[in-house]
């Protein structure tokens, strides 16, 4: 199969054009050991052979400064084992910013690879009046040459024509270096090993990487003997000394090169050049005043999307899987089979399926966002507010995106390109409060906080506030003390292109929320259903103590003298009583010793186990403690319970409103969701982040919930 | 630090909305400054401060027919001379 490679600056069209020429045979994964995600896809050639497409990150420069430009280079030089180079190179320029677009594709061209440059957005830039020679550019580059527009589909053809044939390699040289510094790498290329793993072609582009290698390439150290990367540091020492500047060596005389092909194979209208449209929409929409309150309701339509369009699917998808479980259910016998299927394996599949609204759409609005070119406006708007934590205005949007979930809001972390930054803000956006707390806020804020009128605001409202206040607080201690410890380092040049604005592709839209979600289902879903299974187990096992068997007669009796009312109230119980004597119910008693500080005792316990399915669940399983069932969506008795729950050891009442609060405090710090877990082990591609989160998030809120109880009673709201 | 014929020096963050200019010369660590070039920001290129972000950091700039933003601390190291 052929194997080509699809390569460009951002904002030039590459997922759109992949996207036009793959459809829906796409593959999505990570190159092995790092967090750049592998684009894949299938295209029909013109003789009926197929190609496997691969969809490089956007890149500025061979000389990265990104893990994802890091990729591009390793695969165009033949270092990334995984990717072989490729048969041909699509380069995709927009053909509306030659000057800019045509710097990498310079770079490229000289590696001697096949290649074909392909001109997108042909049709905005006939809209704008520049008239381009293909032909001279053909000439004057040594590819082939083609003008198509992604997003219309026009060119296409043609396109997949030139894939199908074998190109030959441009054998032009740009490159301008100095005499003494091609003496240098020159001296450097000798030092090279002579090693079959090392294509011959790629050794000067080696030389020339290895020279301005700042030290994070650890692929480069990984290739090359330590003599020649010793070497190679100790020559870029001298030059910084002895030449400053020498970095810069060959970046003017492109952009000189450029400048001369552009004056001849470009002509452009009279008058002032660039996108004026772009001018008129930015002169508002990053204005001083409206630009701000633009984004503040253009962000609040997002999030009321998020959560409030998704509940209605989320009912639905529940109902769903309500009824096929029942449905299941009664096809199965009774007992241990029919209990893990419908308990443990649909209902985490349930689990799995809930969150896809909410991913689906997200993304659906990220996407649009992001293609329109509004995504790096909100980020020049907001930049100035993050920047006060470490971050850069990219890691807002997926922060505010928590409020609804953390799931969608870690996934759309990927458009964060500094990793530092970007792993930070996995770390925070579990401390947004979900919309999986509200009930749990909501069952506690009713049961422990009276409804009384403070100012021109009620209690349980400012309390509910607090919540919210607390979380956000708690991310930003956590993200200024990870960017000094673990996350910290670099050398961070915050720069961001501005796109003209564009109609974003529908298709490439709906491509990317289908593809959020699939991914969500297959990589996170698989976690969420092992550990649902597990829990399930914990909850059911072991099956009918002492206590439960007296109850079950008592049952049978009231079965046989027809006292329907008994027998639904004994039902209850039984569950309760299973409950407590399972696996996570002796959890419960087992870990009340650590939570008896907090003011929590072993009932608590069971709900703070079985919200690792996800937090809502709290609110059930207090209700199967307390033996009152899931009777309708009703949460009053279940609140009266816990206000009247007794301490058996004490006689005395087993929670007070403080408890309520600090229990608050734990479910806003803490990391109960497994979701979110399986989501940080595959954004980041290991084990170590969700645990390190795990660890330190349940560490705060323990810190914390013990603070506010023992403070609580200290200063005398024990009671 | 250069100076114009004026004998007045700015720098980037120094320029008004609206205000054009020529860049002189990157006074930032070698590879920021590499980095910056290849965006096109290469001495003696002609540069825009085309607004500054509603909270006053980070500034939109056009260079080469493309608009960047960049922070007030990046550019307070890139000099320039009138256009």
């Amino acid at each position: 199969m052929r194997r080509i490679a699809i390569l460009g600056n951002p904002n030039a069209g590459k997922s759109t054009l992949f996207n036009a020429l793959t459809g829906l045979r796409q593959k999505v994964g990570n190159y092995p050991g790092v967090t750049v995600e592998k684009k894949t896809g299938l295209c029909d050639l013109p003789s009926g052979r197929r190609a496997e497409v691969v969809d490089l990150p956007g890149s500025y420069s061979l000389q990265p400064a990104s893990p994802d430009e890091m990729i591009v280079r390793d695969v165009l030089l033949g270092l990334q084992d995984d990717t072989p180079p490729p048969d041909l190179i699509v380069f995709v320029v927009d053909a509306t910013n030659l000057d800019r677009h045509l710097y990498l594709a310079l770079q490229v061209i000289e590696l001697g690879r096949p290649l074909v440059l392909v001109l997108n957005m042909m049709d905005a830039a006939a809209a704008q009046g520049l008239g381009i020679d293909v032909a001279a550019l053909q000439r004057r580059l040594g590819v082939p040459v083609l003008g198509i527009s992604a997003a219309k589909g026009e060119g296409l053809d043609a396109l997949r024509a030139v894939m199908d044939r074998d190109v030959e390699p441009s054998t032009r040289h740009f490159r301008e270096w100095p005499t003494h510094l091609q003496r240098v790498i020159d001296r450097l290329e000798q030092r090279l090993p002579r090693r079959a793993a090392l294509p011959e072609r790629a050794r000067r582009d080696l030389a020339v990487a290895l020279l301005l290698d700042h030290g994070e390439d650890d692929v480069l150290a990984r290739r090359v003997s330590r003599d020649a990367l010793e070497d190679a540091h100790m020559l870029s020492r001298r030059l910084d000394e002895f030449s400053p500047g020498w970095r810069g060596g060959d970046v003017a005389g492109r952009y000189e090169m450029i400048a001369a092909l552009v004056a001849e194979a470009v002509s452009s209208p009279v008058g002032p050049r660039g996108d004026t449209r772009s001018e008129k929409i930015d002169r508002v929409l990053t204005h001083r005043i409206y630009g701000p309150v633009i984004f503040i309701l253009l962000m609040g339509a997002v999030f009321q999307s998020v959560f409030a369009w998704a509940q209605p699917l989320m009912n639905l998808i529940d109902w769903a899987v309500g009824d096929a479980g029942r449905l299941i259910g009664h096809a199965l016998p009774a007992g241990a089979l029919r209990s893990l299927v419908v308990d443990g394996i649909i209902a985490g599949v349930g689990t799995t399926l809930t969150f896809v609204p909410q991913i689906a759409i997200l993304f659906l609005f990220l996407s649009v966002l992001e293609d329109s070119g509004y995504m790096a406006r909100a980020a020049f708007i907001m930049d100035r507010v993050m920047s006060r934590v470490g971050l850069s205005g990219r890691s807002f949007i997926p922060l505010l995106s928590s409020f609804a979930c953390a799931i969608p809001g870690i996934m759309a972390t990927r458009s964060i390109d500094n990793r530092r930054d970007r792993f930070t803000t996995i770390m925070i956006a579990p401390f947004m409060s979900c919309s999986a707390r509200l009930p749990v806020y909501a069952l506690l804020i009713g049961a422990f906080i009276p409804n009384r009128w403070v100012g021109f605001l009620t209690l349980p409202g400012i309390t509910l506030f607090s919540m919210y206040f607390l979380g956000i607080v708690a991310a930003i201690v956590v993200a200024w003390a990870l960017k000094r410890t673990v996350l910290k380092g670099g050398m961070p040049l915050y720069v961001m292109e501005l796109p003209p604005y564009r109609r974003p592709a529908w298709r490439s839209v709906l491509t990317t929320v289908r593809e959020r979600s699939l991914l969500f289902m297959q990589k996170a879903g698989t976690v969420i259903l092992a550990i649902s299974v597990v829990l399930w187990f914990l909850a059911s096992y072991p099956k009918g103590g002492e206590a439960v068997r007296a109850l079950e007669a008592q049952r049978t009796q009231a079965m046989a003298a027809g006292d329907s009312a008994q027998v639904a109230a004994l039902d209850l119980r039984v569950a309760g009583a299973n409950l407590q004597e399972s696996f996570a119910g002796r959890a419960g008693r087992l870990i009340e010793p650590a939570i008896r500080p907090l003011g929590f005792d072993w009932r608590i316990g069971i709900g703070l186990i079985t919200s690792l399915a996800a937090r809502e669940v709290m609110v059930s399983t207090m209700a199967t403690v307390f033996n009152i069932g899931n009777a309708g969506k009703d949460v009053q008795p279940l609140r009266r319970s816990l206000r009247e729950a007794v301490d058996a050891r004490t006689g005395q009442r087993a929670y007070t409103p403080l408890t309520g609060v600090s229990l608050m405090v734990f479910y806003v710090l803490a990391c109960q969701c497994m979701s979110t877990l399986a989501v940080v082990r595959r954004e980041t591609n290991s084990w170590r982040w969700p645990i390190f989160m795990l660890v330190m998030m349940n560490a705060m809120a323990w810190l914390a919930s013990f603070a506010v109880y023992q403070g609580g009673r200290a200063l005398g709201f024990g009671a | 630090m250069p100076a114009d014929a004026n004998g007045a020096s700015r720098s980037l963050d120094e320029l008004v909305a609206g205000e054009r200019a020529v860049i002189a010369s990157l006074e930032c660590p070698p590879v920021i400054a590499r980095r910056l070039m290849e965006l096109g920001l290469i001495p003696g290129t002609a540069i825009e401060l085309v607004r500054r972000a509603p909270l006053g950091d980070p500034i939109e700039i056009a260079v080469r027919g493309v608009h960047l933003w960049l922070r007030s601390s990046e550019a307070r190291r890139i000099d320039v001379t009138p256009a």
